[in-house]
């Protein structure tokens, strides 16, 4: 006797549908007096231009020129964000309650949320798919080091891998080490080498 | 408990997708766009920290939506249909589906609505409606830039203390849960006592909703997994609300 369950079938039309019923839902909203017609865009351009991976790159280079800045940020992560010239906000929506941790040459640090999406949006900005999909939830808890060589973070048997999972309040990153080459770089340039992936623990950062 | 509460260490999955975009289809970034500016206007935050008159905010919108409440929805869902769609295609279903237990759209405007746009390509492509009021948009970013603090004062002092060995209670995760499944029953130590108490604003049948105490807890490899299954040089931090852990 099969099993009733009938499979994961998509329609031809899944994406199709999904954008007209979106569509149908923000326009029913808009007119119902729910939401404005620039709302949705305005949500999507504050994470565009004012909080995003940019915000945490700037703290990254920050703290690997300014070892006292470091241990601040370390300490106490929202505190620190005040004293960058970011837009009012560091400590808003999904950065209430932020917390780094620092990579060395025997401590690897990964995040995850098992149970969702919990991410630091004003240092991080916003999830990319891979950090949602359930495979990587389920994945990285359990077997942290070959999941990081699919992401082409190899680590040697002797570095200790943290992971770090966000079932309350707390929303964690990572401060990544400064990579060998980058000694004559200005706090810009060095910026410019962070890409989100590094600062969640899953990618290299290289010159 | 369902299996979307329990995916820690599933085995047998497949090597990671490593996509990086954050929406993988246009549509996805308007149901965030609602969904966050939900949050924004939620009826709770007349009760917050950061001072918001929410009363006063000239929105239909008079109902209380936080991360909980679509979290919810996910983790009530079928646990297949959880893994055949997407994130958003999960949020989409419950964020409709709320708007129309609340009253504020009927299923059949939804529905008549979208069949209009399948089926012509003209209306699909034409703008969004324009127009009102800019409150509305001005309330958006206050909560975006203020936020919605979950810390409290404590209301009892902490049960537990740094070093302390903690056991996970293997609570029921009902329709709604911050407590991965595989971590009940497993033992862990105290590495931070988070300063204050939080809140998590949803009550849930499993216990968080007041204002308590929240741990830092590290747990070995070997106290999660199989030994065949270990990393023996990682371990697992989680931040875990004090109703889900006893003493030892």
């Amino acid at each position: 006797m099969p099993s009733n369950y009938p499979g994961f079938k998509y329609g031809a039309d899944r994406e199709t549908f999904s954008a007209a019923k979106v569509k149908a839902l923000e326009s029913l909203l808009i007119e119902k007096g729910i939401i404005t017609g620039k709302t949705v865009d305005n949500v999507l351009g504050y994470f565009e231009t004012e909080m995003g991976p940019f915000n945490g790159a700037k703290l990254v280079a920050r703290a690997w020129v300014d070892p006292a800045f470091k241990q601040r940020l370390i300490a106490d992560c929202n505190a620190a964000c005040e004293e960058l010239d970011f837009p009012a906000g560091m400590s808003g929506a999904e950065g209430e309650h932020m917390r780094i941790v620092e990579n060395t040459p025997d401590v690897h640090n990964v995040i995850v949320c098992t149970l969702c999406s919990c991410y630091p949006w004003p240092t991080l900005g916003l999830p990319p798919y891979w950090f949602k999909d359930p495979t990587f939830r389920a994945r990285v808890v359990r077997e942290p080091r070959v999941v990081l060589s699919e992401f082409g973070v190899k680590l040697d048997k002797s570095v200790q891998i943290k992971v770090w999972d966000s079932s309350a309040q707390i929303r964690w990153w990572v401060l990544p080490m400064r990579p060998p080459g980058s000694e004559n770089m200005t706090e810009k340039q060095l910026a410019a080498l962070l890409t989100p992936e590094a600062m969640m623990g899953v990618g290299n950062v290289t010159v | 408990m369902k299996l979307q509460h329990n995916l820690g260490g599933l085995e047998g999955l497949d090597p990671i997708n490593v996509e990086t975009k954050v929406f993988v289809e246009p549509w996805e970034k308007r149901i965030f766009g609602i969904h966050t500016a939900m949050m924004a206007l939620s009826n709770q935050l007349g009760s917050s920290p950061p001072k918001y008159a929410i009363e006063k905010v000239p929105t239909k919108f008079k109902s209380f939506w936080t991360w909980g409440h679509l979290r919810m929805g996910a983790e009530a869902m079928h646990p297949f249909e959880y893994f055949r769609l997407r994130y958003y295609e999960k949020w989409l279903g419950g964020i409709s589906g709320f708007f129309v237990s609340e009253g504020y759209i009927t299923q059949a405007e939804l529905d008549t609505r979208t069949a209009e746009f399948l089926a012509d390509s003209q209306k699909s492509a034409a703008p969004l409606p324009s127009g009102g009021s800019p409150a509305i948009d001005a309330q958006v970013t206050k909560y975006l830039r203020e936020g919605d603090s979950p810390m409290r004062p404590l209301p009892a002092p902490p049960k537990f203390r740094e070093g302390d060995q903690v056991r996970v209670k293997d609570v029921n995760s009902a329709d709604h849960s911050r407590l991965p499944g595989n971590l009940k029953g497993k033992v862990a130590k105290v590495v931070r006592v988070y300063e204050g108490a939080f809140t998590y604003f949803f009550p849930t049948k499993d216990g968080i909703g007041t204002p308590m105490p929240v741990y830092s807890l590290v747990f070995k490899p070997e106290d999660l997994w199989e030994e065949s299954l270990i990393d023996p040089n990682s371990v697992y931090y989680n931040d875990i609300f004090e109703v889900y852990l006893e003493a030892v």
